[in-house]
C-alpha cells in the first residue's frame, strides 16, 4: 500500500511541477508592481562607456520617475549582432538597440521606428544620417563621431625634423617614413610602423575605406554598388606595402593590443594606423605620450592625400513593435540624452564623445586625437566611412583575409583584386 | 498484471522527465535545425525564411574555406588524438610507479585541464609570440620566431596547446584502468621472466583497452568540436588557415548572417563526427579483452 501511495505522490508531484515551471517563467513578465512604470530595455554594444552611460540613465530616471531604464551591454561588432538576434528570438525584445548602417537598417526594417521630427534628429550634422535614412525616414541616431588615420608620436617627428602638417600626399608620407626608418637608432624604435594584419578590421575595413571612400561618395553608394572597381587599387597596395615593409614583424600575428599598448605606447614605433578610440589605451599605459600624439592622413597615391576618414560607428534604433508608451519613452530618452543640458554634459565630458549633433561647446573636447579630428573636420579635410555599406562579412572575412594572404606571399595583388571583386559581386546577386 | 503496470508507471516516472528534457532541448532543436538547413535566413525573427531546397548543401561543397577547414580539422584530430593518448598513457605509467612524488605529479599533470579553454588560448598565445621570440633573441634559434604567423606554426601551436591541456585528463582515466589490473597477473608474468616491455605490450595494453576506447572517443569528438581554444589562440589566422570546422560554421552564421548555410554545414558536421566516432568505437571495442 505504502509504495503505491508514494508512487501516486511522485506522479502527482511531476504533474504539478511541469506546469508550475511554465507558470514560473511567465510570471516574470507580468510583474504587477511595475505596471505604473514604463520599462525601457536598452541593448547596446559600447563596452567602454557602460559605467558612465548607466550613471546618465540614473539621472534620467530621477527626473522621470515613471520610466525604468535597464541597460544591457554586449561588446564587439560580431558578438553584438549574434547576441541581438538571440535576444529578439527569446522574445525579450529591447526597446532601444544598435544598428550599424544600411545593411542593418534593411535587415531590421520590421522593427525600426522612424525617428523623424525629433529635436535630436533635426540637430544631427549634415551627412551623419545618410546610412540610416531610407525613403526619407530616419531610422537611427548616431552615437558620436570617430575618426582614424595614422597616429604619430609628435616628439619623434620633431626629433626627425618632419613637419606633420606637410604630409599631404603619398609621396610625402613615404619620404617621412623613410626618414624615420633611417633614424631608427636615434629614435630608439624597432620599426616605423606596427601594422596589425591579424586584425582584419584594421586592414579590411579601415584601410580599405580610406581608398574606397574615394570611389563611393557615401555609404549608400557602396551599399547599392553591384561591384567594386578599385579605382585606386595601386593606392591601396602602396599603403599596405608601406605599412607592412616598415613594420615590426611578423605582422600576421600582430594584434591590436601589441600594436597600441605594447609597441606604440612604449614608444617602440612611431606610427600606427588607428582611431581616436585608441586614446584611452594609450593614456592608460603612457599618459605623457598620450598628451603628445596626433593624426596624419592616410594618403592615397593618385587620390586624396590630405584627409582622414571620419564617420559614425554605430546608431541607436527604437523598436516599434513594442507598446506605444514604450516606444514614446524610448524616443524621449534618446532625445534627452543628446539635447538636454545634463545629457550634453555627459556626452562631452563623461563619455568623451566627439558629438555628431549641433549645439555642443566643442572647445571642451580635451583629448588630442579628438581635437585633431575636429580640426580636420573644420578644414573640410575628411573622407566618409563607407565600409558599413560593404556586403556582409566582405571587409573583414574576404578582403582582410586576402590581405593576410598577400602579405604572406600566398596571393598576388592582382589575384586579391580579382577575388575580392568576384566575392563582392557574388554577395550582391 | 498489477505489478507490471506499476513497473511501467515507475519506469516512466523516472525516465519520463529525462526523456521530456532531452526531447525539448536536443531532439526538437535538432529537427528544427535540419529544417533551417533547407532555407535562407538571416537570423532575425520577423524576417523572411525562404525555402531553398538543397541549395545550401550544394553551396557548402563549393565553399573552399569549408572544405579546407574540414581537412584541417581532420588532420588536427588525428595528430592530437595520437599525441594526447600517447602522452597521457605514458604519464599514467609513470605516476603509477612507486615514486615518492607520484601524487604530486598527478596533480601537476592534471592541472592544465582545470583552466578554461579561452584563457589557455591566450596564455599560449603569449608564450608562442612573446616568450618564443624572446628566447629566439637570446638563444639565436630562428625556428622560435614568427610562431602563429604561419599556417604550420598555427597548426602545431594548436596541437601543443590541446596536448598540454588534455593529456592530464586522459592520464586520470588511464590511471584508473591501470590500477584495476590484478596484481597477480603482473606478478605471474614477472616470475615467468617477462620484461617491462613485454609486460606492457601483452598484459597492460590489452587490459586497459576499454580506457583507450573511451579516451579516444572523447578526444576525437573533442578535437572535431574544438572552438574556444581555436578562437583565442589563432582566431583562424593567418588568413583562415587554422580555421576549424566549428569556427567556420559560427562565422558563416554570425559574420555573414547566413543561418541556413551554417545550419547545413552543421548537419554535415554532425554526420561526420557521428560516423567517425562510431567507427572508432567499433574498432576499439574489438581490441578489448576479457580475462
Amino acid at each position: 500500500m505504502s509504495s503505491k501511495k508514494s508512487l501516486a505522490l511522485l506522479v502527482a508531484l511531476i504533474v504539478l511541477c511541469v506546469p508550475a515551471l511554465w507558470a514560473g517563467g511567465a510570471q516574470e513578465s507580468t510583474d504587477e508592481g511595475a505596471a505604473e512604470k514604463v520599462k525601457v530595455d536598452i541593448f547596446q554594444f559600447k563596452v567602454e562607456f557602460k559605467d558612465q552611460f548607466t550613471q546618465l540613465a540614473e539621472e534620467y530616471m530621477k527626473e522621470n520617475p515613471n520610466v525604468d531604464l535597464s541597460i544591457k551591454t554586449v561588446g564587439g561588432g560580431d558578438d553584438y549582432g549574434a547576441a541581438l538576434r538571440s535576444r529578439f528570438a527569446s522574445g525579450e525584445e529591447p526597446a532601444i538597440f544598435n544598428v550599424g548602417g544600411p545593411q542593418d537598417v534593411a535587415d531590421w526594417m520590421q522593427y525600426l521606428a522612424p525617428l523623424n521630427g525629433l529635436e535630436v534628429t533635426e540637430k544631427a550634422f549634415d551627412g551623419v544620417l545618410g546610412g540610416v535614412t531610407m525613403d526619407g525616414n530616419v531610422y537611427g541616431l548616431p552615437y558620436n563621431q570617430e575618426g582614424y588615420g595614422l597616429i604619430y608620436n609628435k616628439a619623434m617627428f620633431e626629433k626627425a625634423g618632419i613637419d606633420p602638417s606637410g604630409i599631404t600626399s603619398f609621396a610625402k608620407l613615404e619620404a617621412a617614413v623613410e626618414k624615420l626608418d633611417s633614424m631608427k637608432d636615434e629614435l630608439g624604435i624597432n620599426a616605423v610602423f606596427a601594422f596589425p594584419v591579424k586584425e582584419t578590421w584594421v586592414t579590411g575595413l579601415h584601410l580599405s575605406n580610406a581608398v574606397l571612400s574615394q570611389e563611393f561618395d557615401n555609404v549608400n553608394d557602396a551599399f547599392n554598388a553591384e561591384t567594386v572597381e578599385y579605382k585606386y587599387s595601386e593606392g591601396l597596395k602602396k599603403l599596405v606595402d608601406l605599412q607592412n615593409d616598415y613594420s615590426v614583424q611578423p605582422t600576421l600575428s600582430l594584434d591590436y593590443s601589441q600594436q597600441v599598448e605594447q609597441l606604440f605606447s612604449s614608444e617602440k614605433v612611431a606610427l600606427i594606423q588607428q582611431g581616436n578610440w585608441a586614446y584611452g589605451s594609450i593614456a592608460g599605459v603612457n599618459s605623457d605620450l598620450a598628451a603628445n600624439i596626433g593624426f596624419i592622413p592616410l594618403s592615397v597615391d593618385g587620390g586624396t592625400g590630405d584627409s582622414i576618414p571620419v564617420g559614425v560607428p554605430m546608431y541607436w534604433g527604437v523598436n516599434k513593435q513594442l507598446d506605444d508608451a514604450v516606444v514614446a519613452e524610448a524616443k524621449k530618452f534618446l532625445n534627452w540624452m543628446y539635447t538636454s543640458e545634463t545629457g550634453k554634459r555627459y556626452v562631452l565630458e563623461e563619455f568623451k564623445f566627439i558629438p555628431a549633433y549641433e549645439g555642443y561647446d566643442i572647445s571642451k573636447v580635451s583629448d588630442p586625437l579628438a581635437r585633431d579630428i575636429l580640426d580636420f573636420s573644420a578644414r573640410g579635410k575628411t573622407l566618409p566611412w563607407v565600409f558599413m555599406g560593404y556586403p556582409t562579412g566582405w571587409g573583414m572575412n574576404v578582403l582582410g583575409v586576402d590581405i593576410q594572404k598577400y602579405v604572406a606571399d600566398k596571393m598576388t595583388w592582382d589575384e586579391l583584386i580579382a577575388h575580392t571583386t568576384e566575392e563582392w559581386e557574388k554577395a550582391r546577386q | 498484471m498489477q505489478g507490471s503496470i506499476k513497473r511501467q508507471l515507475l519506469f516512466w516516472a523516472f525516465v519520463g522527465p529525462l526523456v521530456f528534457a532531452f526531447l525539448v532541448v536536443v531532439v526538437v532543436p535538432f529537427l528544427w535545425g535540419i529544417y533551417y538547413s533547407f532555407t535562407e535566413w538571416n537570423g532575425i525573427v520577423k524576417s523572411q525564411v525562404e525555402w531553398v531546397g538543397l541549395r545550401n548543401y550544394i553551396e557548402l561543397f563549393q565553399d573552399e574555406q569549408f572544405v579546407y577547414s574540414f581537412w584541417f580539422t581532420a588532420r588536427f584530430a588525428v595528430v592530437s588524438v595520437i599525441l594526447i593518448n600517447g602522452i597521457g598513457f605514458a604519464l599514467a605509467l609513470l605516476v603509477t610507479q612507486p615514486l615518492r612524488t607520484s601524487h604530486a605529479l598527478r596533480t601537476v599533470f592534471f592541472m592544465p585541464n582545470l583552466i578554461g579553454g579561452l584563457i589557455l588560448g591566450f596564455v599560449w598565445q603569449f608564450i608562442f609570440i612573446q616568450v618564443f621570440s624572446g628566447l629566439a633573441d637570446i638563444l639565436k634559434i630562428e625556428m622560435l620566431r614568427g610562431w602563429l604567423a604561419t599556417p604550420e606554426t598555427g597548426f602545431w601551436g594548436l596541437v601543443m596547446l590541446m596536448t598540454w591541456q588534455m593529456a592530464g585528463y586522459t592520464m586520470v582515466i588511464y590511471i584508473a584502468a591501470l590500477q584495476s589490473i590484478p596484481g597477480e597477473l603482473l606478478e605471474a608474468a614477472e616470475i615467468d621472466g617477462s620484461t617491462l616491455w613485454s609486460k606492457t605490450r601483452h598484459i597492460i595494453i590489452p587490459l586497459v583497452a576499454p580506457a583507450f576506447t573511451i579516451n579516444m572517443f572523447l578526444m576525437l569528438s573533442n578535437a572535431f568540436k574544438l572552438y574556444d581554444q581555436n578562437l583565442s589562440l589563432t582566431n583562424g589566422g593567418p588568413f583562415n588557415s587554422t580555421q576549424m570546422l566549428a569556427m567556420n560554421i559560427y562565422n558563416t552564421a554570425f559574420m555573414f548572417d547566413r543561418m541556413g548555410l551554417a545550419q547545413a554545414k552543421a548537419v554535415i558536421f554532425f554526420l561526420v563526427v557521428a560516423t567517425v566516432s562510431i567507427i572508432q568505437v567499433r574498432m576499439n571495442k574489438r581490441r578489448e579483452v576479457e580475462y
